[in-house]
């Protein structure tokens, strides 16, 4: 019989993770060596006879359009090349990733770029080299437009308008007293230099001193932000410390970590409503790793503004997460996961119930984490720059895309899921699992709502 | 960008009780890098005040000051600056800018902060500065029994120094500013 409200080809094990090889590898020995198309993935399924259609129903269904990219377990690559690819059922991966890229580049290369075409083949994953995936992050988050022809005017407009942003925001107050004074007089000291034991001159100032306490004080203000100063220098030490790129002692690592540092700076000064706020950094710091290792020495020279813009851009859509008054509103990261439980509900409501109910799993648990900082922590850098490929491309929007994802990743562990108690499924959605990422992908996108 | 706080001569609890409410409204920990403090403060409760206010704290022993441990002179690097501090009652005569200029020379710095007098006073001299904060406490002293509460704070910036002057005159506070650069030839090492 099959279970209630679950779609037929979501029930196979292909889906599964494959933490639980065993029940996969022990099977292949039953299987005829040459692994024919449509018998082979019949096996695994032995376990539940009813479902013999299943087979079928894979086969049937579209094939997916993610090749098996850098397939986690190789068990799980044989098991889909041998089900329902039909017609390019024979390419390799790295064939595939190659004729993507040429469409990528036919497309970028174009002079006036077809952003929903390019979202399509985006949201299949981007390759990796030649500063494809920094250009086209750019034209997704809207920092390039589409015509080519308005780059380098538009580039140079934005540049130039963080190098401002960096001097009016980012100066101390003894730099800005010594611009104003060079400003107003030049350096009057030396007249005086021959006469000796004269009183130096004294100008009275009713303007900033350093322990001035008045809110319009330049130092009283500069003094204030130091906390939030603080705050930012500490998180931007503590992300990703295992890459070089961001953390170590190597010059590179501390320029990178200044440019981080700056780009939240001058973020939490120019929107005083949120400031800056934990986990910000996590969500600057792929847009900023892609940008600086552009292939394009010019466009990586000016990593720091380009992340600044599109780091603006996609907070635009996710902001109302970081509010702690809108928490509870509308907008907030509880209704946003509450949202996230109505879609598990409505595609897997036993795994719901189970989940919810008889678990008491609250979402915000684990929730909170993925939907915040847009899944950088729960994979690794590489996997979620190819899920970040898929949020930022997906015409739908990142947040809905967002949701659609992490209900997949709540899918592809229903079997551990259904089987833990509170504890254990606590500790597995916190620490998720490696998983295979275009499996992921592929079934976020068949949560699609018709 | 460092800020220094200098003053002394705050004679408590002989001569004053306290600074005055004012000053210690502003002088709030996290802002100042280091206080230097020319001396007679004079008892240990001042001492852990001025602690609180920022842990570097050098001090020198003024005349009524009951820690006989502090030293008579002191010299500090601050950013490109040199710094001398000593209390003042040995360079006779007392608030003389010669005999002044001969201890700065003696002790090689560019910046001298001496105090004892109780009076603000800032000269400039030979490419160097000598700086007397007067007494933060308005505490009468041998010469002046009319003094105004004043202190010194100092905004080091790379080669340049702006000297913050907050003086407490009828009761409201009156900051000036001096500014001073320091040229890059000016110390001679013999």
């Amino acid at each position: 019989m099959a279970k209630k409200g679950i779609p037929e080809w979501l029930n196979s094990s292909l889906w599964s993770t494959t933490s639980s090889p065993s029940p996969v590898v022990d099977d292949r020995p039953l299987r005829h060596p040459p692994a024919a198309t449509t018998v082979a993935p019949s096996p695994p399924i032995v376990e539940r006879p009813p479902l013999s259609p299943s087979p079928s129903a894979i086969s049937t269904s579209p094939s997916p359009p993610l090749p098996v990219r850098p397939p986690f377990k190789s068990e799980i690559n044989d098991l889909q090349n041998g089900s329902g690819k039909d017609g390019p059922g024979t390419e390799t991966p790295a064939a595939e990733d190659i004729s993507r890229k040429t469409q990528v580049v036919a497309e970028l290369s174009k002079k006036v770029i077809d952003l929903k075409e390019l979202r399509k083949i985006a949201s299949q994953g981007l390759p990796d080299d030649a500063g494809i995936r920094s250009l086209v992050w750019k034209l997704l988050l809207g920092y390039l437009s589409p015509d080519r022809s308005m780059w380098s005017s538009e580039l140079a407009k934005k540049r130039s308008q963080y190098k401002q942003f960096k001097e009016e925001l980012l100066m101390n107050p003894s730099e800005v007293t010594r611009k104003i004074d060079k400003s107003k007089g030049g350096d009057s000291n030396d007249p005086k230099m021959e006469s000796p034991r004269v009183l130096s001159r004294s100008e009275i100032t009713h303007e900033d001193h350093p322990l001035s306490l008045g809110t319009t004080s330049l130092w009283n203000n500069f003094f204030k932000d130091t906390e939030v100063l603080e705050q930012i220098e500490r998180d931007v030490m503590r992300t990703h410390p295992d890459m070089h790129f961001f953390s170590g002692d190597s010059a590179v690592a501390k320029s990178n970590q200044d440019a981080l540092k700056n780009v939240l700076t001058i973020f939490a000064k120019l929107n005083p409503g949120i400031r800056y706020v934990q986990g910000m950094n996590e969500i600057l710091a792929p847009i900023f790793y892609i940008f600086k290792n552009d292939s394009d020495k010019g466009n990586a020279a000016y990593a720091e503004s380009d992340a600044f813009f599109c780091f603006v851009e996609l907070m635009s859509g996710f902001r109302d997460n970081f509010c702690q008054q809108l928490d509870n509103s509308v907008v907030g990261i509880r209704y946003t996961m509450t949202r996230l439980s109505m879609l598990l509900k409505h595609h897997d409501e036993e795994l719901w119930r189970h989940l919810e109910v008889t678990t008491k799993i609250n979402p915000q648990f684990y929730a909170f984490r993925w939907i915040t900082l847009l899944l950088t922590q729960e994979f690794n850098f590489v996997e979620s720059l190819h899920i970040w490929d898929t949020l930022l491309s997906d015409p739908e929007g990142p947040q809905e895309t967002l949701l659609r994802i992490c209900c997949a990743m709540l899918i592809l562990v229903r079997r551990r899921l259904l089987a833990g108690d509170f504890t254990s499924n606590l500790k597995l959605l916190q620490n998720y699992p490696p998983t295979n990422i275009s499996h992921m992908l592929y079934v976020a996108d068949k949560l699609r709502s018709k | 960008m460092v800020l220094v706080l200098a003053l002394g001569d705050l004679h408590v609890p002989h001569r004053a009780a306290d600074l005055p409410p004012k000053f210690k409204s502003m002088l709030v920990p996290g802002k100042i890098q280091h206080i230097i403090c020319t001396g007679n403060l004079c008892i240990k409760e001042i001492h852990d005040y001025l602690k609180t206010i920022c842990p570097d704290l050098h001090i020198v022993r003024g005349e009524f000051d009951e820690d006989a441990r502090y030293p008579e002179n002191k010299t500090l690097t601050i950013g490109q600056f040199k710094l001398g501090l000593c209390h003042g009652h040995q360079v006779i005569p007392w608030g003389d800018l010669d005999s002044l200029a001969m201890l700065q020379r003696q002790l090689d710095v560019d910046i001298l902060v001496t105090g004892h007098t109780h009076q603000f006073t800032a000269y400039k001299h030979e490419g160097g500065v000598v700086i007397n904060p007067g007494s933060a406490t308005g505490a009468y002293s041998s010469i002046n029994q009319d003094v105004n509460p004043s202190f010194v704070l100092m905004d080091i910036d790379g080669l340049r120094v702006v000297v913050y002057v907050y003086e407490l005159i009828d009761g409201e506070v009156k900051v000036d500013k001096i500014d001073f650069k320091k040229t890059s030839t000016s110390n001679s090492a013999p």
